[in-house]
């Protein structure tokens, strides 16, 4: 999966978690902080995870979410997650 | 008016029902499961299984090292846990050997856990070796608890003898809903009172298996989950990472859940997608409380053969005040009010008194009760020709968010009221053009403090953002507008309050 790829379908679990966020979301780039620029509550994150985990076929092992503060950082976890 | 636990009959089976008795003190219903369930499993955690009578020896290993310190009945005891089997055999030996836990949110940072020890004159703290560093600048400026890990060497100490229903047992944060967490000291009598309220208006009460995803700091989490599991003789499987709760389901195949509305309709969002029941095929009861439970909520779940139970409750009713066994019906209902307490609508408003009600805030000023001992919940209600309970509103200004998350706009319009450039402010709630539910604020500008500056209202924007953006994410308003004008007050000069929603 290519970069591009991957930060697509991230876009759509962002949506589906609060669609409410789906302006902003489709105008994020790499460099939109997760915690600081989108509108998420705790359920919509744990819904992020969790669909992430199963979409992905990947497991965020001993890494809060709180470490990847950017879009750019969940794309490159996923994409090393994915080469494994 | 008050309800007799009769109410609750039609809804499950007559020897089930026989068996919720009401004792005065965990110590009293403590002895009474390990008669009666010595060695059926209690919790799962991090893959072991321990049962009611590994948790007992575990209990009196904790009840051995705070006895050993010299603490007097009724002193207080800090626990600092994650949700963990650490958690329960903590909470269950400091309050069966007649000392009184302090439930203090792991969450909490290192100032916080420091300011607790001092302002609840802590004796002891128990703290889970995950979270030790939090306890780091206690010890380093002047804190007189002493500090115990939770991990502690086997001993023995029996409970403690004579425990009323009037002792205090249990201190717990409530949700803020008054704009700022205050400690509830619970008593021996409420907690039980709480945790056989658990029992009622279901058909499948003991034996039940199941799963905690709730912190064991919050009420629900350790009244209504834990609590009753314990009394019912089930298995309680600790959730170590919520985001791992699908695949713990798979495996523990729980039958019962406590959660919040916001939870339940993710797993249904989940369940379409995935096409299966997220919780499993086991699963036949969810209780839904903290926040208002959308009816379609209780038809979705129906549907999967499960039944969900809205209820309302407080930290300071020590657990639910009422529940739904008639959600299919009456889905709007918070249900039926539990025995053992009166209600009282004054002025729309509900009062409460029972024994299930707190001895009072610890530490606070404001008084707990009025001064015929009626506590004044804040939440506008009615009851329909049946004695069915409905919130309709709240006297304070507490917004609740669909997450359980109380949003108190005063407190927010405090610190946005801290900028110079801004003369007042008004957070509310209202619909965006979609018609979804967002927190907005208004701004009144200081023009005095403005002069010179070219564009007001970009930069008075800009200013309150920064603001914004220092609250925690559930808590940030989505609109920002500035006024041209003042908003329209009150003959004392309030701000009226908008209520678009």
């Amino acid at each position: 999966m290519t970069r591009q790829e991957i930060f697509d379908k991230l876009k759509e679990i962002m949506v589906e978690a609060d669609d409410r966020n789906r302006e902003i979301v489709e105008n994020s780039t790499e460099d939109t902080d997760l915690m600081k620029d989108f509108g998420f509550s705790s359920v919509n994150m744990l819904y992020i995870v969790i669909m992430i985990e199963e979409s992905f076929g990947i497991r965020f092992e001993d890494l809060g979410v709180r470490d990847l503060r950017k879009v750019g950082d969940v794309i490159s976890y996923i994409a090393e997650e994915l080469e494994k | 008016m008050s309800m007799t636990r009769d109410a609750f009959r039609p809804y499950t089976d007559a020897e089930t029902f026989d068996r919720i008795v009401e004792y005065d003190s965990v110590t009293e219903m403590w002895a009474k499961c390990l008669a009666e369930f010595a060695d059926r499993p209690a919790i799962e955690d991090d893959g072991k299984t321990y049962t009611f009578a590994r948790l007992e020896q575990d209990a009196a290993s904790v009840r051995a090292a705070l006895s050993g310190l010299g603490l007097q009945k009724g002193d207080r005891v800090g626990l600092l846990a994650p949700n963990s089997y650490d958690f329960v055999k903590s909470y269950l030996g400091i309050v069966t050997a007649g000392f009184v836990c302090v439930a203090l949110p792991p969450h909490l940072d290192e100032m916080t856990v420091f300011g607790c020890t001092m302002k609840y004159a802590l004796k002891a703290v128990l703290v889970h070796p995950a979270l030790e560093e939090k306890t780091a600048f206690a010890k380093t400026h002047g804190s007189r608890s002493v500090f115990l890990s939770t991990t502690l060497p086997e001993a023995s100490c029996p409970m403690a003898e004579g425990l009323k229903a009037e002792d205090p047992c249990v201190m717990l944060f409530t949700g803020g809903t008054t704009g700022k967490s205050k400690g509830a000291l619970l008593s021996h009598g409420n907690v039980l009172q709480g945790t056989v309220n658990g029992c009622y208006g279901y058909k499948e009460v003991f034996g039940q298996r199941y799963m905690l995803v709730l912190p064991l700091t919050h009420v629900f989490g350790l009244v209504r989950n834990l609590m009753t599991s314990l009394y019912t003789g089930s298995d309680l499987f600790i959730v170590r990472n919520n985001k791992d709760m699908f695949r713990d389901a798979a495996m523990f195949r729980p039958t019962i859940m406590v959660m919040v509305p916001a939870l339940a309709e993710m797993c249904l969002q989940l369940g379409k997608k995935f096409g299966r029941n997220m919780l499993g095929e086991s699963m036949k009861t969810i209780i839904a409380g903290a926040a208002v439970v959308p009816p379609y909520l209780v038809n979705e779940y129906d549907k999967l053969g499960v039944l969900l139970l809205p209820g309302y409750g407080l930290t300071e009713s020590a657990n639910l005040v009422s529940g739904n066994p008639e959600s299919l019906k009456k889905p709007e209902s918070v249900g039926l009010p539990f025995p053992n307490q009166e209600l009282k609508v004054v002025n729309g408003e509900l009062l409460l008194r029972g024994k299930n009600m707190m001895i009072g805030y610890v530490g606070e000023e404001e008084a707990s009760y009025d001064e015929d001992g009626w506590f004044h919940t804040g939440d506008l209600v009615r009851f329909d020709e049946e004695g069915f309970l409905y919130i309709t509103g709240r006297t304070k200004e507490i917004i609740v968010l669909p997450t359980g998350e109380n949003i108190s706009p005063a407190e927010m319009e405090t610190r946005f009221n801290e900028l110079v450039c801004v003369q007042d402010t008004q957070v509310f709630e209202d619909l965006n053009e979609r018609g979804e539910h967002i927190l907005a604020l208004e701004a009144l500008p200081r023009m005095t403090e403005l002069q010179g500056v070219e564009d007001v209202r970009a930069y008075v924007t800009a200013e309150l953002q920064k603001v914004n953006e220092s609250f925690p994410l559930f808590m940030r308003v989505s609109r920002i507008e500035i006024r041209d004008q003042d908003f329209e007050r009150t003959p004392s000069m309030k701000i009226k309050r908008y209520h678009r929603v």
